[in-house]
């Protein structure tokens, strides 16, 4: 004859804590998940721009731009140069210009597009300086300023994820805890006929425990699932709207992606037994729920 | 365990000294009551509604701690003790709730091995003896029977069945007898003193019921507005 479980395994109040755990669950894994899959691609954006810098060269023609080209070539670190078309740098200026297009008269800069080694260092300076020496008038742009910005927004973006799922966690930590000492005042007669037959602080506490340890685990794994399935249809969306989608955020499931979704529901489980045993143990000794 | 809470020399199942019990109200429920029972004593408590049974049984069965005075059980001065001695404690007493207290989501077997579950022991060491016990207060037919569906006399045995199985050395009952019928209220009775004599059990019963009182003749202990009749000891069986 199997026994029943000490605790009753039905309480509805149990599924709407189940759906309050869930949503929690969900919502830091879709923090984690979106951050993690913006933060690598903000990451991209940043190795791209680094690795790149565009050399402006005054009052010069083709040939000039050519012999440039073979001059910066050869500066090391470099891994490629390439002058730019009249076209090429009428569409970078669109966004000044608008599409009429650059003012016909005034004098067109020539840009030459360098590739760099993004580990080599003070190739920028060194490239001024060969120019320099070889009588050009050259401004060497290594888009410091936008890989600045970018690593600004990356810190901004790394705390308030980390922010987010930290919340998410107190706030779940708090509802578990809640829900637990509501439980335990709706089994009084329980833990009170426990207590009064000789039952340890540890024995009733792990009665509780194992319920809100398996109610968090599920719930957690279901916010987790869910959390990946949002986070995809996100990206998706945005990707399939998107004229840049190289540049948005990709859903890899890489290593750490999988480590976002198995620790959630763990976690959960853990915040749950956790918030449980302090709330239960509390509960006992400060007599508020036995005679 | 310590020497000082713990008196090998003690030869008291019970010993209550000086104790006092106020709740929330300036009025003493129990005052100044000292009582010994000794180990393998059968008692009876008596008094009437508000008289303050149920507080003194709560104290014996370590529910409630005394505003004033001590509790001594099996030697062991309870004020002196943590939690899990008192646990501890809590085991040796067996005890009838006015009320049943039994656990609605349990069989009537399952409530009735409750205190075994919290010992630890295995079910498959312990069936034999629960199902003995139920079948012996006449619940053999309904040990799957749950709570709810059980007369108020059935749920009293399984309360009585709970109280009995791991076979305390004190066993306190309030009103064990004041659901079921005259008959099985004998024969619970018999049941009582049965342990009482055969395992040296100290028994304490609560009751209104004189008749039971008179049938049984054992040492009565009368409450009247919170004070014992006479300071009492009790060492005789029934």
């Amino acid at each position: 004859m199997k026994e029943g479980p000490l605790l009753p395994e039905n309480d509805a109040r149990e599924s709407a804590l189940f759906f309050v755990v869930c949503t929690l669950c969900f919502l830091a894994a879709l923090a984690a998940l979106t951050a993690k899959a913006t933060y690598g691609a903000a990451e991209g954006w940043t190795a791209e721009v680094e690795g790149e810098m565009t050399v402006r060269l005054r009052d010069v023609d083709r040939r000039a731009g050519d012999e440039a080209q073979r001059i910066i070539e050869a500066i090391p670190g470099v891994i490629s140069a390439r002058v730019m078309t009249p076209e090429e740098i009428e569409e970078l200026l669109v966004p000044t210009f608008g599409q009429t297009g650059f003012p016909a008269g005034l004098p067109l800069p020539l840009l030459i597009a360098v590739e760099t080694e993004p580990a080599a260092a003070d190739v920028a300076p060194n490239t001024a300086r060969r120019l320099t020496e070889e009588g050009f008038s050259a401004v060497v742009d290594e888009h410091a300023e936008w890989a600045g910005d970018v690593r600004r927004a990356l810190g901004v973006l790394r705390l308030a994820a980390l922010s987010a799922v930290a919340l998410l966690i107190a706030t779940a930590l708090s509802v578990i805890a809640f829900a637990t000492h509501a439980a335990l005042l709706a089994r009084r007669d329980i833990v009170e006929l426990l207590h009064l037959s000789g039952a340890r602080d540890r024995f009733i506490a792990a009665l509780f425990e194992r319920r809100f340890w398996m109610l968090g685990l599920r719930a957690g794994a279901v916010g987790a699932l869910a959390a990946l399935g949002g986070a995809a249809a996100m990206i998706f969306v945005a990707q399939s709207r998107g004229g840049r989608a190289n540049l948005l955020p990709q859903l890899s499931l890489d290593l750490l992606d999988i480590l976002i979704l198995v620790l959630t529901p763990i976690v959960a489980g853990s915040a749950a037994r956790l918030a449980t045993r302090f709330t239960v143990m509390r509960a006992l000794k400060g007599k508020d729920v036995t005679a | 365990m310590s020497n000082l809470d713990f008196d090998p020399f003690d030869d008291v199942a019970v010993r209550l000294e000086a104790v006092t019990m106020r709740y929330d109200s300036p009025e003493d429920v129990l005052s100044d009551i000292n009582l010994v029972l000794k180990p393998g004593s059968f008692t009876f408590l008596t008094g009437a509604s508000g008289a303050g049974k149920t507080t003194l049984l709560k104290l014996l069965y370590l529910a409630l701690t005394p505003t004033q005075g001590d509790i001594v059980l099996f030697g062991q001065r309870t004020s002196l003790l943590n939690r899990d001695k008192l646990a501890a404690l809590r085991r040796r007493v067996g005890v009838v709730f006015q009320e049943f207290r039994l656990l609605d989501h349990l069989t009537a077997y399952e409530n009735a091995a409750l205190p075994l579950r919290v010992l630890g022991r295995k079910p498959a060491d312990y069936r034999e003896d629960v199902e003995d016990l139920l079948r012996w207060v006449g619940l053999g037919p309904r040990m799957n029977a749950k709570p709810p569906t059980l007369s108020g006399g059935e749920q009293q045995r399984v309360a009585i069945a709970r109280a009995l199985v791991s076979k305390p050395d004190l066993l306190i009952a309030d009103e064990p007898t004041g659901n079921v019928d005259p008959e099985m209220g004998a024969r619970l009775m018999r049941l009582f003193i049965e342990l009482n004599r055969r395992l040296g059990t100290t028994v304490l019963i609560a009751t209104h019921d004189l008749a039971l009182i008179r049938e049984f003749d054992a040492p009565l202990l009368r409450l009247s507005h919170g004070l014992l009749a006479r300071d009492v000891e009790f060492g005789a069986s029934a």
